[in-house]
Formats: C-alpha cells, structure tokens, sequence
C-alpha cells in the first residue's frame, strides 16, 4: 500500500512540475539564447546552450523526483587525462539521456531517431547539435564527431541502440568506436542501474528508486590503440556489462 | 576450393579480424545477433572477405540478405562456383 501511495505522489507531483519547469526553462533560454545570438559567436552560442541542457537535466534527475528517485553517482575515473571524452553507457531506460547531466562537460549526444520527434526536448537537442546517427552516412558521422571532438566537446553515445528488456547488456553498434579510433579520444564507460524503473518500458509511470551511475576510469588511446573497432566495442561492452552486473547484485 | 577448405578460410577471416572464438563460430550463428556485428563491421568483413578469397562482393546484391554463417558460407561457394565456371 505504501509503495502505490509512493508511485502515486511520485507521478503525481513529477509530471506537472516536469512540464511547468520545461516550459520555464525553454522559453527563458530560449529567449536569451536568441538575444545573445545577436552579440556572440555561434560556437559560443552553442557551449552555452549544452551547459544550459545540462543545468536543466541536474534539476530533472536531482530535484524533481526526489526523496522518491534517488540518484548516487560514483566517479572511478579521478585520474582520468582531461577530456574530450567519448561517454558509452548502457541503456535501459528513455530517461538516460537526462543523467548524462552528471558530467560537467560540453556534451553532445548521440542518439536515435525518436528523440528528434519530442515536443520541445527534441528540437532543443537538434539546435544544441545532438547526432542523430540513423539520419546520416556513416562518413557524415565520422566528419561531425571529429570536429566536435576537435573543439573539445565530449560525446556521449547508447550504442546497443535501444533499451534492454531485461537487465542485460546488448550488443554494441561500433560507430562511436570508430570515431575512437579515428580521434584518439579518451573512452569513459559509464554503467546506469536502477533507471529501468524511470520509467519501465512500455508504461510512463516512475518508480521509486535509486538510480545508481558509475563512472568508470577512462580508457585512453594508449590502451585501446591497437584493437580494431569491432574488439574495442567488445571490450567496453564487457567492461559496462561486467559492472552493471555487480551494481544490479548490490541493490 | 572445397566446402571445408571455404569454411576454414572465412573462419580464419572471423578469428583473426574479430577475435571471435571458434567455438561460435557455428553455421546456424546469426552473424548480427550472436557474433555481433553490425552494419559497420560487415564493411570490413565484406573487405577481409575480398582479400581471403580475391574476389569482388561488395556490390553484389546477395550480401544483403546473409544473416547467418552457413548463408555467408553457401554465398561464397556460389561465388567460387560462379568464377569457376
């Protein structure tokens, strides 16, 4: 009975405050991302705007749904070389874009075809140069990450392309591998547990629970230099899965 | 070339440009669900594969509907067969 009353107010009170909030937050950037647009460069436009996104998704992951969502993020990767980094997370659930906000980097995501089609969120994330990776040739991919990661601004990719139904690890496409490989970048593992409930697949009702995030240490050129793509998307992809195993064990 | 020396060589293509275990390496294996690769990965299969076996595959049309290793197989023999004749 508690736990219903919880999903109850939990729902209750996330939903509305989430679109009061958006729409707060949208028109009010909006606004000012286009007065500044006047006066600054586009490439600086576009650094605020990512920290903007980031701001926005801390308030959605951190304080909207708390005390009932909770969130514990762990960073492994202290002695990490500085960034850009390339983020490859699992993926179980529609909200894991929205903890990328942990990181405090330029992020630009890649992502699938669905997340363009949001109301709001969706052109927000084409305006702030977000990848749709099914949308273009791999050639376009490789040209546009590579210049991104050329300015300095980090990826971050879901690369089993969809959601898991069940806990594991799929298979990984190797597209932000290659892009690796071609830009040196460091590869920062990032395992997410406990948002398969936030929500589940195939209902919008949030649980209560807590989401954990692992930052695991990066993986630098010097340690994956040699491998061709389809080993190190193997590799990472054993790493996460191995993770998440144990943080599923210890919930 | 002989059906067991084709399937020894596109073997050898997947142990040594994937590192996938030979024990997977079975003819009912769906190259995309349990090898894992992806559309990517079979540019450079299809690459790997043209070098083994010197041939031309990349534009055949065929290479589109293999999903399996045993359909990877009986498309290269079709194409020793095909250059044979």
């Amino acid at each position: 009975m508690t736990r219903i009353l919880k999903i109850a107010c939990l729902n209750f009170f996330f939903y509305p405050f989430f679109i009061i909030f958006t729409m707060i937050a949208f028109t009010n950037l909006g606004s000012l991302i286009l007065l500044l647009a006047l006066f600054l460069p586009k490439r600086k436009i576009l650094k605020l705007l990512r920290q903007a996104i980031r701001w926005y998704g801390a308030v959605v992951i951190r304080v909207l749904p708390f005390p009932l969502i909770r969130l514990d993020y762990k960073n492994y990767g202290l002695n990490d070389p500085p960034g850009p980094y390339l983020f490859v997370c699992n993926h179980r659930a529609a909200s894991d874009p929205f903890f990328m906000a942990v990181f405090p980097y330029e992020i630009v995501q890649i992502v699938n075809i669905w997340p363009f089609r949001l109301p709001a969120l969706g052109t927000i994330a084409k305006i702030a140069g977000y990848l749709s990776v099914r949308e273009m040739p791999y050639a376009k991919f490789a040209a546009k990450t590579a210049k991104l990661i050329a300015q300095g601004v980090s990826l971050a990719a879901f690369p089993e392309g969809t959601r898991s139904r069940d806990k594991s690890v799929g298979q990984f496409h190797s597209a932000i591998f290659r892009t690796a490989l071609e830009t040196h970048a460091a590869i920062v593992p990032v395992c997410i547990t406990g948002n398969e409930f936030a929500p589940p697949i195939g209902s919008g009702f949030l649980r209560p629970g807590l989401v954990k995030i692992h930052r695991l240490p990066a993986l630098t050129w010097e340690k994956y230099g040699t491998f061709n793509a389809f080993k190190l998307k193997n590799y990472v992809r054993d790493m996460i899965a191995k993770e998440v195993s144990m943080m599923d064990k210890t919930e | 070339m002989t059906e067991q020396e084709v399937i020894k060589l596109i073997n050898e293509v997947f142990i040594d440009s994937f590192e996938i275990e030979k024990s997977k390496l079975l003819p009912e294996a769906n190259i995309f669900i349990d090898l894992g690769l992806d559309s990517l990965d079979v540019v450079d299969l299809v690459v790997a594969l043209q070098k083994k076996f010197t041939v031309t595959i990349r534009d055949d049309e065929r290479v589109r509907g293999i999903r399996t290793l045993g359909d990877l197989q009986q498309f290269i023999l079709t194409i020793k067969k095909e250059i044979g004749k």
